[in-house]
């Protein structure tokens, strides 16, 4: 092992060791001095109060913002730019990478590029197949015949197994199509700077004016090579079927993308999103040995750039399915799954770590800044429902007689009794919220399901036992002990009504 | 910086001011610390945290009354002794004296407060003279001694039916109990002991095959069923007997007791007795011992003597 893998070994063990760290600390202090562990819980319960109402301050900004853009021409924007900017000669080359998801999943995708509004002559769209996938070719070929007159050109790739340095991940495959989609525009003579790549999941739809959005963002944006722009994720494909269990869980996670929307300064690129096709190729595309490929992208150009590299966000929606199975057990598993596959996102820790250490031409403060937030979020998530849920009343419980006869047990309870209400107010705010970002109610729902789409944020406490730490600290200590994760897509249902 | 931006940075270092300034008022509050704005000093006090059933109870502190009713803390206390009074109308108030200590709850938290007009209503229907209230079952038993008629109802006083009958004994039966499988009941008086079916099948005759079980020579205690609802253990003044509920059974003597009308206590889910004997103490007073009398039938051997017979 040479240096440099020692040094990202330390980094890889550093979350979950800090992670739990503070998970034992918190245990052997309740056990040693419980009047020293209460002090720290009411701390981190106030901590959690003013940054929970800080928070869903922001959402509220962030989603006026959606509100605001929603009603915006993007077409006529583009053609009202001043100085005027040829945006007919910006190119869209759309990636999907496939493995196992269904034919009718794809169908679903393309109809939402085939339904934009931007020039269909502009869109270059690539269904990047996995070779191992024996059903590869044969949806290949049905695509083909279905929607090969409907853009500039519609490719599909087919990416060969255990490639070397390979693992078998999506960025693996999306690699691969962004380097057969580079040999297409060299032949068709395209320069990259005009291309703007989308990487989507298979099950992406996007809003009809997205192209014409990013079109206007790319072309009005300072540098725009140097950025990544991204839309708000939400889960609206068969949100109305999903349980209600996946449908809070789902819709919380639009929620922190929207959330992070407005903190520039952190936001890093997720999901579904959008970049300079000359920017990826000068990065070397996405990383092909890791899962969480969405966010490595960013911060590839991040240290590329010296530091010089942001997001973008976009304030239009794209819509993925969410997941959900035939069972609550199933559904919960599946999103537990799907959650620590998030949480893997922390793999980017080591990465940037060792890239910053290397990269000294990006300021110190930048580095260290950027580091301590990206470590920060991860732990958080890791510790932060462990400590109210399952610390918060170990005082108490083995405090003994002498603990339980102090004012601060009395007030304990009482602290953490105003957390749960403050957090029942927040809630309201996210439910009034969840409200508005969903599509119209299908044929076939009953009117009833409204009404169960409002009480079932009640089940926000289950949700947060279950999801709320166990994936990132299942993540972290995976990547502790270097059982390092495979990509395994979430296979969603999604029923037709 | 756009405007948004700046929106957000005022919004952050609010949130950040709201954290320093509140966290020390919290944590001090948290502790039992009082702030006094005259001095800039801060005081350890205690709290007083009440909890009644009936909630909504007015509380009294030194004769003040409060503003919040129960349940309710009374914070920011300094140390000493105060007099609580809570009181609900048409409930027995309560009083107390309560110290505070600093840094500390006196949790008044088991307070009941009875009704001035408890809800007591009659269950019974019929004559009775005895009753057992089986929980499990959710049963009264009761015995009429005039009528010798054993009978029961459901816990609200309804759906009665006679389930058994006692033959006429004399003296009339001092203590009953209901056999755990609940179809048999043991009545006795001093010299006898009575076991009547109380069979429930449904449409059947009162049963009449009473098992009368004497004993002379000596005066029966107390009797407790077996948890195989077949044999008796009978305390004498004399003796432990083992006695099988069927006609003419013959008792077995397991234990004889120095001390007189020993005080006992039959625990089923074990089947032990435990008892009192008095221990004759060379050149001292007697003492009493508490001993048990395994009678489980796991425990072999089925009679399990703690104790060893005066003539071993």
């Amino acid at each position: 092992m040479n240096n440099e893998m020692r040094l990202k070994r330390f980094f890889e063990i550093m979350p979950g060791a800090l992670s739990w760290g503070i998970i034992i600390f918190f245990i052997v202090i309740a056990f040693i001095n419980p009047v020293i562990c209460a002090v720290l819980i009411i701390i981190f319960d106030f901590y959690w109060i003013i940054r929970t109402a800080y928070l869903t301050t922001l959402l509220v900004m962030a989603y006026r913002n959606l509100h605001k853009e929603k009603f915006r021409n993007w077409i006529g924007e583009c053609e009202a730019l001043v100085p005027a900017a040829d945006w007919r000669k910006v190119y869209h080359l759309v990636i999907f990478p496939v493995y196992k998801e269904p034919l009718e999943t794809l169908t679903h995708s393309l109809e939402s590029l085939r339904m934009s509004d931007y020039p269909k002559d502009n869109l270059i769209v690539i269904m990047a197949y996995e070779e191992r996938n024996p059903l590869a070719r044969v949806n290949a070929a049905a695509l083909e015949a279905e929607f090969k007159d409907e853009f500039f050109a519609f490719l599909s790739t087919f990416h060969p197994d255990n490639l070397p340095g390979e693992k078998r991940t999506k960025g693996a495959n999306a690699t691969w199509a962004a380097k057969r989609a580079r040999e297409f525009l060299d032949t068709k003579k395209i320069s990259y700077e005009n291309v703007l790549i989308s990487c989507f999941d298979s099950d992406t739809c996007v809003d009809p004016e997205y192209f014409a959005c990013l079109t206007y963002h790319f072309l009005t944006s300072p540098r725009a090579h140097q950025a990544s722009y991204q839309p708000i994720p939400v889960y609206n494909n068969n949100i109305w079927q999903a349980p209600s269990f996946a449908r809070i869980v789902e819709v919380s996670s639009s929620f922190c993308q929207l959330i992070e929307s407005v903190r520039l300064e952190k936001f890093v690129t997720f999901s579904s999103h959008s970049m300079s096709f000359k920017t990826l190729v000068d990065v070397d595309y996405w990383p092909v040995d890791m899962i969480s490929d969405d966010s490595v992208i960013y911060w590839k150009a991040f240290i590329h750039f010296n530091g010089d590299y942001r997001v973008v966000p976009l304030y239009i929606t794209v819509s993925m399915d969410a997941a959900y199975s035939s069972s609550f057990f199933k559904t919960i598993v599946m999103q537990y799954k799907q959650k620590r596959r998030w949480a893997w996102g922390v793999e980017n820790f080591p990465f940037i770590a060792v890239g910053f250490i290397k990269n000294k031409r990006i300021p110190l403060f930048t580095r260290l800044k950027r580091a301590f937030n990206l470590l920060e979020s991860h732990v958080t998530w890791a510790v932060w429902a462990v400590i109210l849920v399952l610390i918060g009343p170990l005082p108490i419980l083995i405090g003994g007689v002498a603990f339980n006869t102090m004012a601060i047990s009395y007030n304990l309870p009482k602290i953490t009794g105003m957390l749960f209400n403050f957090t029942i107010v927040t809630s309201l705010t996210w439910v009034i919220l969840s409200r508005t970002i969903l599509p119209p109610r299908p044929k076939g729902v009953s009117w009833t399901k409204n009404i169960v789409m409002v009480l079932e944020w009640v089940i926000v406490p289950i949700a947060i036992l279950v999801l709320g730490s166990s994936p990132a600290l299942d993540a972290q200590t995976r990547m502790m002990l270097a059982k390092y994760m495979e990509f395994n897509p979430t296979q969603k249902l999604r029923r037709v009504v | 910086m756009s405007k948004e931006q700046k929106i957000r940075a005022v919004l952050f270092f609010t949130a950040v001011l709201v954290f320093i300034i509140g966290l020390p008022l919290i944590l001090s509050s948290s502790l039992g610390y009082k702030f006094n704005p005259r001095t800039f000093k801060f005081t350890k006090t205690g709290i007083i945290g009440i909890k009644t059933e009936p909630e909504g109870a007015s509380i009294y502190l030194d004769g003040k009354l409060l503003k919040d009713r129960s349940p309710a803390s009374i914070r920011e206390l300094l140390p000493g002794k105060y007099n609580i009074s809570i009181e609900l109308e048409n409930h027995y108030p309560w009083k107390g004296d309560v110290n505070v200590s600093a840094g500390q709850v006196a949790r008044l938290e088991n307070i009941i407060l009875f009704s001035l007009r408890p809800d007591i209503r009659q269950i019974n229907k019929e004559k009775v003279t005895g009753f057992w209230v089986d929980t499990e079952k959710a049963k009264i038993y009761y015995f009429d001694a005039k009528e010798n008629i054993i009978y029961t109802s459901d816990l609200k006083g309804e759906n009665f039916q006679d389930v058994g009958m006692l033959p006429e004994i004399v003296p009339a039966p001092k203590k009953w109990k209901v056999s755990p499988d609940r179809k048999r009941a043991v009545f006795f008086n001093p010299n006898q002991i009575v076991v009547s079916d109380i069979g429930q099948e449904e449409g059947r005759a009162l049963p009449d095959t009473a098992v009368i079980l004497n004993f002379a020579n000596r005066k029966l205690v107390d009797v407790f069923w077996h948890s195989d609802s077949f044999h008796l253990i009978a305390v004498t003044d004399r003796s432990i007997e083992v006695i099988e509920a069927r006609p003419e059974a013959v008792a077995i003597n397991m234990v004889d007791l120095v001390r007189r009308n020993t005080p006992c206590f039959y625990n089923e889910k074990e089947d032990a007795l435990y008892f009192l004997d008095t221990v004759d103490a060379p050149g001292a007073k007697p003492i009493d011992n508490l001993y048990k009398l395994d009678l489980n039938i796991k425990s072999s051997p089925f009679l399990n003597l703690k104790k060893p017979k005066s003539d071993e």
